[in-house]
């Protein structure tokens, strides 16, 4: 509890307590009962407008909304009477009135508010003979996002969004009555970083994603937790993807992330920078093991770390720690960056272990951090002190151990090109193709953060464990499995890595 | 092509202004001024006015699109407003109305040809006592007959 | 008539101006209230004279001030709600045309009363000349030191701002009313917070119809009890009622509170004329659901149409002759809440349209009986779930029409 005095009441003859301010809506759904709403979102303002809320509240002659009545103690809630499924079902029937019968082409379906509670509610179709308003069914308001007019509910949950979480306040509503439609001003669209939260928010298929529009069903999706790994806010998102067939080569594809609540860190958004990320898991990936710049099917990531660990051994002991040179990133998850300490540091004694990291970016007064990597705290954690390789250190390396492709964030090609140029033994460990490719002697394919299951700790030093959200595919290994089969190559009890 | 109020206007603008603790608070007697002068609201003009009270323009046109007596087209030099609501129909507001359209060969929603008259049905301009109801030009006028009312038409082409 | 004659309207249009107002003894209530009562006794007269909200509702004044916070650093605000647009109302128009210094007046006491420095006074757009009478009547007091900087010499001051509408009849409900100040749409607002403790740019705010303040000078003049003597124990005083429709002398009347309804249809608006009968009565504009004549012996105060199945509201009364079509009663009605509805709640937003299309389709000619029970299902549907009462003021009215008339309605249907 964070202070707050608890509040005592009833909701359909549940006892519950919820902190004081507390509307009954929330309090309901944290007592495990779901009211059915629209307009309302607890990162928004209170908008009392769709009505799909109202329960009964004893004492009260008229039903009232559940999400602007704040919660007394002692209340008496019931959000299951008669009076109150008909009051719902009579919203429900006045919004299908006037909503296009589009399931089979919208790409809500499957997700969508209001086909739940017509579906809960016993409702196929509509009562009304009259036309409905025509109109427009596919306005682009930007950002790539896509307006269905037909669709509206008006619970005005994006104008509100743009209003009040990022004050840029691209969408209004214009005209009256029925009439009453949501727009954006001639030749000012939606343009912001956090864009991609409407399509999230809306409660029905009004604005979809052209990245997103006609691709697939919602239910062919597989949903599964990860962190964000494109700043170090760590927001928590869901990706979303589905598979593939046949099962064995089969085209996996992640066709969405989208946001996950986590009130310590991000709230109830995500940024569209986390969003686009869904295309550094699928796009450019490295699937094989690459010698002298060819993929080498048939030849497994173990066999060739066999030669990696052959190179370090070649290089006599003491002489170990100037000649080989390793770069690490701040990708890498706590785990990693531990069997990392182990085996570098602590196992092979290397003086020369550096970091090379995506280039800071401007940061956003909401959520999107100047640090674009997952893990910097991560670094410091394991006792790390990062810094920056000087072309110098690449080209004194007779061993060097890339992981990641940030070095050429830093240096110019030509000129790694040159600093590599008299390196022996060269091995790059990264997930997407890239220029390195052709200036590494091996090219080892790893996980992206999706892939793999670690921690990372968040720019306000919140720790967040993550599961693997999409299976790599065949032949693609995280970080942490090359490392630990490095280490046992070499001699070291992989589970003896300093620290964790 | 920019709008830019007259120094007449944006005087009465400006001390309009003055009279809300907040800026944005003047949208309405803003447009007001602006569409006395002009007949209606333009999207240059609403840019004008959002840059002038601090706003959004989107928010302009928000409230240009809410409110029934903005208009967002030039209509004609007079809107000839017939009420149709309960009090002004039992006194034959829809006679009155049809009488009007003959006579100016145009529909409700439409300006004459020659851009004298628009013609616009209406709720109750809360002149009750005089249906059927008219108002042109701020002046209520009622009870409309065909004759009061071809006068009113002569008096307002004459005019325009 | 009233008793003791004392008038709120005068009946000529001359009377207005100041000089006139202070031969007749006006702004001495307010000099005697700002200068030896304290505001707390003040609000406790208006309270013990029932004075009702005279817009619509019929909430009592006095419960209303007594919601204000008192205290505080925030600034409060009076908002006068002169956005008169019931169809059938029109007694607000001549409280500003023939008596704007009685409304200033009581804008006066209330303000001291609740400790408000600043007015807004809410014109319907289409008010023009109204308006600007107002505003004369506003110079006028301004430099004779009735408004302003130090009125009466005491440290009150009351600058008053007339603010014009748009022309959007839903501006008449309280909140809505603030939001269109604002300078947004009129939209009305989740309650809570109520505007007395949030309301005006987020400050404690009283907003009052006309009428309601134009009558507080004459409960301080009199005393709450005079006031009280002259209507009824829980609705005092007189009011302003609006006669229109089928009459001989359509008009504002100024009686007692509960005047039987068909004495003011009959003894003071003259009855209908020669040779035509009343076919149903609207008594309080057009929210309230309409009687049968035998149901106008009724009493024109809040709580005895309550009873009857009706509203006071507004006091508009409009007289509904034989003959009348009540098909295009019901379509009048629907179309004007159709287009009046802000759009911003699902039931009122979707529920008027739909019953509009369904109205209009039965006069085209492609009804069945059976849409009548649609359109009282629809109706039901929108009462008491909507965000505002202009969603009962739709469902109510029409309800009415459809079952009071159900089998004109069904002949005008099948025909």
């Amino acid at each position: 509890m964070n202070g707050k005095r608890q509040i005592g009441l009833t909701i359909d003859g549940l006892k519950v307590q919820a902190a004081e301010g507390t509307n009954v809506l929330r309090a309901a759904e944290e007592a495990g009962i779901a009211i059915p709403h629209f307009c309302y979102h607890a990162g928004l303002e209170v908008e009392g407008s769709c009505r799909m809320c109202l329960v009964e509240i004893e004492g009260l002659p008229k039903l009232d909304l559940a999400c602007s009545t704040v919660i007394r103690e002692g209340m008496v809630v019931r959000t299951s009477t008669d009076r109150v499924r008909e009051a719902r079902k009579d919203i429900l029937e006045f919004l299908l009135a006037e909503h296009p019968l589009d399931c089979p082409i919208c790409d809500k379906a499957g997700e969508c508010r209001l086909q739940d509670y017509y579906d809960r509610h016993g409702l196929t179709a509509s009562g009304m003979v009259e036309p409905r308003e025509r109109r427009d069914k596919k306005a682009p308001i930007g950002r790539g996002l896509i307006l269905d007019r037909e669709r509206c509910v008006l619970c005005t949950r994006c104008v509100r969004f743009l209003r009040q979480v990022t004050g840029t306040g691209e969408l209004g509503i214009f005209e009256r009555a029925v009439r009453s439609e949501v727009g954006i001003y001639d030749g000012v669209p939606v343009d912001n970083n956090y864009s991609g939260n409407l399509v999230d928010i809306c409660p029905v298929g009004a604005i979809t994603s052209g990245d997103f529009r006609f691709k697939t069903r919602a239910w062919f999706l597989a949903r599964r937790p990860s962190v964000c790994p494109h700043c170090s806010r760590g927001c928590a998102v869901v990706i979303e993807s589905v598979s593939g067939y046949p099962l064995a080569n089969g085209e996996r594809r992640v066709y969405r992330v989208t946001a996950r609540e986590n009130p310590a860190v991000n709230g109830f958004w995500i940024c569209d920078l986390g969003r686009d990320g869904r295309h550094d898991i699928d796009d450019g990936r490295h699937g094989a093991v690459m010698e002298k710049g060819a993929p080498l099917k048939g030849l497994s990531w173990q066999k060739a770390l066999a030669d990696v660990a052959a190179g370090i051994r070649a290089v006599p002991g003491p002489e170990r720690s100037a000649k080989v040179a390793v770069i690490l990133n701040s990708r890498l998850t706590c785990e990693e960056l531990a069997l990392a300490k182990g085996l570098f540091v602590s196992g092979l004694g290397l003086g020369n272990v550096f970091f090379a990291d995506r280039k800071p970016g401007p940061a956003d007064s909401l959520l999107l951090t100047a640090d674009r990597a997952p893990n910097g705290k991560g670094v410091l954690d394991a006792g790390f002190s990062p810094r920056l390789p000087g072309l110098g250190d690449l080209a004194a390396a007779e061993v060097l151990l890339l992981f990641g492709p940030h070095l050429l964030e830093h240096f110019g090609e030509e000129e790694v090109a040159r600093a590599l140029a008299g390196v022996p033994s060269k091995y790059l460990f990264a997930a997407h193709t890239g220029p390195l490719d052709r200036l590494a002697d091996t090219v080892f394919p790893v996980a992206v953060p999706a892939e793999k299951s670690g921690t990372y700790i968040n720019v306000e030093g919140i720790r967040q464990p993550f599961a693997c959200a999409v299976r790599p595919p065949f032949g693609v290994v995280p970080e942490g499995a090359i490392l630990s089969c490095l280490a046992n190559a070499l001699g070291f009890n992989a589970g003896d890595a300093d620290g964790r | 092509m920019s709008y830019a109020p007259t120094p007449a206007a944006l005087q009465k603008i400006e001390e309009t202004i003055a009279l809300y603790p907040e800026r944005s608070a003047a949208l309405l007697p803003v447009l007001h001024v602006i569409q006395d002068r002009s007949g209606f609201i333009s999207p240059e003009a609403e840019s004008w006015v959002a840059g002038k009270l601090g706003i959004l323009p989107v928010r302009v046109r928000e409230v240009v699109s809410f409110y029934t007596m903005f208009r967002r087209s030039p209509g004609g030099r007079s809107t000839l407003q017939v009420c149709h609501n309960v009090s002004c129909a039992l006194a034959g507001a829809e006679d009155i109305l049809r009488f009007i359209c003959e006579k100016l060969g145009i529909a409700p929603g439409e300006t004459t040809p020659d851009g004298a008259i628009s013609l616009v049905t209406v709720e109750c301009l809360g002149n009750c006592d005089h249906a059927p109801c008219l108002q042109v030009d701020g002046v209520d006028h009622g009870p409309a007959t065909p004759e009061t009312v071809a006068a009113l038409i002569e008096e307002l082409r004459a005019h325009a | 008539m009233p008793e003791n004659g004392v008038r709120l309207l005068p009946v000529d249009d001359d009377s207005w101006r100041l000089e006139a107002y202070l031969r007749r003894g006006g702004y001495e209530t307010a000099r005697k209230v700002l200068t030896s009562m304290a505001p707390a006794d003040v609000i406790a007269e208006v309270r013990q004279a029932s004075l009702r909200g005279r817009g619509g509702a019929g909430f009592p004044a006095g419960v209303k001030w007594g919601f204000v916070p008192q205290g505080g650093a925030a600034p409060k605000y009076l908002c006068v709600n002169a956005d008169e647009a019931e169809p059938g109302t029109f007694k607000d128009r001549l409280v500003l045309l023939r008596a704007p210094h009685q409304l200033l007046e009581g804008m006066l006491i209330t303000a001291f009363a609740v400790g408000i420095r600043t007015a807004f006074v809410y014109v319907r757009g289409e008010y023009v000349r109204v308006a600007r009478r107002l505003e004369e009547a506003i110079a006028e007091a301004l430099a004779a030191g009735y408004v302003g900087p130090h009125v009466f010499g005491t440290d009150l001051g009351l600058d008053v701002v007339v603010h014009h509408g748009a022309g959007a009849y839903i501006c008449g409900e309280e909140t809505a009313l603030l939001e269109s100040l604002e300078g947004r749409r009129g939209q009305p607002r989740v309650r809570p917070p109520f505007p007395a403790v949030v309301g005006l740019f987020r400050s404690p705010t009283v907003i009052n119809n006309v009428e309601t303040l134009a009558t507080v000078p004459q409960i301080l003049a009199r005393g709450a009890d005079g006031f009280l003597g002259r209507g009824l124990p829980k609705d005092g005083g007189t009011r302003l009622y609006c006669v229109s429709g089928a009459v001989r002398r359509p008009g504002t009347y100024e009686l007692a509170v509960g005047t039987p309804l068909r004495q003011i249809i009959e003894v003071h608006a003259g009855g209908t004329p020669q040779g035509r009968s009343i076919k149903a009565v609207i008594p309080g504009g057009l929210s309230a659901p309409v009687l049968m004549p035998g149901e106008i012996d009724v009493a024109m105060d809040v709580d005895s149409l309550a009873r009857a199945g009706s509203m006071l509201g507004s006091a508009g009364i409009v007289v509904i002759p034989d003959g009348t079509p009540m098909l295009d009663v019901l379509h009048a009605t629907a179309r004007f809440y159709a287009h009046e509805s802000c759009g911003k709640c699902t039931p009122c937003r979707i529920g008027t349209a739909w019953i509009l299309k369904i109205v209009e389709r039965l006069r085209r000619g492609g009804g069945r009986p059976a849409d009548l029970d649609l359109i009282l299902r629809l109706a039901d549907g929108i009462r008491g779930r909507t965000l505002c009462p202009l969603g009962d003021g739709a469902a109510m009215p029409i309800r009415a029409l459809v079952t009071k008339f159900r089998g004109e309605l069904e002949q005008a249907v099948l025909r």
